[in-house]
């Protein structure tokens, strides 16, 4: 079995989810409470990449992030590298593609809050940068850790995306799902299966916790 | 709050691990697809002989290629071609390209009543065969010397709603050897291993010889390393291997 893909796999997708959860919470804050022009369109560019096929984002990734694209250019003027077939490269591919996981569910768990606590918390004198950690925040942590878990599993499943702007380098970017991949391709079945097989309990895990926690917020 | 630090302490764990672990001397290979069992083997046997580490990637050439070209982080290409080292080394961003093996396209089947037609274009006009795979006429070599194959025998046009196209010629083999299709144009090295000597196959000679070359990348940063395994490509050990696998 290919621990390192395994490996490759768990880091991405908790760099991902780390990384996201802290870019996605102000723009769920924003979506949740804030009116201004072009909200909606906003909005939906926000969910685009859930609608998109992931080749469609891979092809443009491959594009920006290119030594021609303006982030590949600007990357390789700082580092001095490549940004496509690095697990940079991956994770910021990563973080796009999973964006709509980490701002819908907290929008909806910010939007879900009872407005009069808000207003008891700013009467009371309450900054609104005190008010997001002290009174929103432990409000809404079971639909924030459900979109950080939704984050997460969508970032494991992730493949087309990855292959078009990872390659399959291990260690770097091959990560389990394209090593399933090729494994079948070259006909070893069992390091699939026992690959695939490694998935199901994890995967099936993580939705009991977002199943239990959707549970608690209700009540 | 007990759950909080279990969770970030499996966070720092994952995160800080892997420095220490894969910091060894390794090399980066990307090979064709067609090379993928040979060249483990050779991996492996340099590995132990040398202890540097080699991996592979392995996918069609023309895959390979655009992925060099958008900065792949690769020691050395081993190409099912001559053309596209060629073309790295006039866009300055190989060394000079040598031939490494000389390989050749078959088709194959897993049934071996396939094989019981004269020649293979007979067994291909039998009308109990619905399906063949070809690798990507485009990007990966043995798929193109296949086409050239059907085009001399006047049946690519005719076969066109029989061909199931795969991303490589593993892929191929693999669609014929699952027997998800009826039969595969393939890679003489495929018939070689476990699954190939299932089956059976024709020779396509018809297909022009496919001379594969290879070319150490010049942003390699392994370069003692990458010349080490290059040597050992032509050694006699490696040799056996190739021949082997049916290479030439």
């Amino acid at each position: 079995m290919d621990y390192l893909a395994l490996y490759v796999t768990l880091k991405l997708a908790l760099v991902t989810t780390i990384i996201l959860m802290v870019i996605a919470a102000p723009v769920a804050y924003a979506l949740a409470y804030y009116r201004f022009a072009g909200k909606s369109f906003l909005e939906a560019l926000i969910y685009l990449p859930m609608a998109l096929p992931p080749t469609v984002i891979g092809f443009y990734l491959i594009i920006v992030m290119g030594p021609k694209g303006f982030i590949g250019k600007a990357w390789g003027m700082f580092t001095g590298g490549s940004l496509l077939f690095t697990f940079i490269g991956i994770t910021i591919a990563s973080i796009i593609y999973s964006i709509p996981f980490a701002v819908q569910p907290m929008k909806a768990a910010f939007s879900k809050i009872d407005r009069r606590l808000l207003e008891a918390a700013y009467v009371l004198g309450l900054s609104k940068k005190a008010t997001f950690f002290r009174v929103i925040i432990p409000n809404s942590i079971s639909g924030i850790a459900a979109a950080a878990i939704l984050v997460f599993l969508h970032s494991i499943g992730a493949f087309g995306v990855l292959l078009m702007v990872g390659g399959s380098i291990p260690g770097q970017t091959e990560v389990a799902s394209i090593a399933i991949y090729e494994a079948v391709e070259m006909m070893d079945y069992r390091a699939a299966g026992m690959m695939a097989l490694s998935f199901i309990p994890i995967s099936y895990a993580f939705l009991l916790l977002i199943n239990k926690l959707n549970e608690d917020s209700r009540v | 709050m007990k759950l909080c630090r279990i969770v970030a302490a499996f966070v720092l764990i994952v995160l800080m691990s892997s420095v220490s672990a894969f910091a060894e001397q390794k090399l980066s290979v990307a090979v064709a697809a067609n090379f993928i069992s040979a060249f483990k083997e050779m991996a492996a046997d340099f590995e132990a002989k040398t202890k540097i580490k080699v991996d592979g990637t392995f996918s069609s050439t023309g895959n390979l290629y655009s992925q060099i070209i958008n900065g792949a982080p690769y020691d050395l290409l081993l190409s099912a071609d001559e053309e596209r080292p060629a073309r790295l080394n006039k866009d300055g961003l190989a060394d000079k390209p040598f031939v490494y093996a000389k390989g050749q396209a078959v088709l194959w089947s897993a049934s071996k009543d396939f094989c019981k037609a004269k020649t293979w274009q007979d067994a291909l006009k039998n009308e109990q065969i619905k399906k063949i795979s070809i690798a990507n006429t485009q990007t990966a070599p043995y798929g193109a010397a296949a086409k050239k194959a059907l085009e001399k025998a006047g049946m690519w046009d005719g076969l066109q709603n029989k061909l199931v196209n795969a991303q490589d010629i593993a892929q191929s083999f693999q669609y014929a050897s699952t027997s998800a299709v009826d039969a595969g144009f393939c890679a003489m090295s495929a018939t070689a291993g476990a699954e190939g000597k299932k089956g059976c196959f024709f020779v396509i000679h018809e297909a022009p010889e496919i001379i594969q070359s290879a070319c150490i990348l010049k942003r390699t940063t392994n370069r003692a390393s990458v010349e080490k395994f290059v040597q050992f490509l032509s050694s006699p050990a490696a040799k056996e291997i190739k021949v082997k696998y049916g290479y030439r």
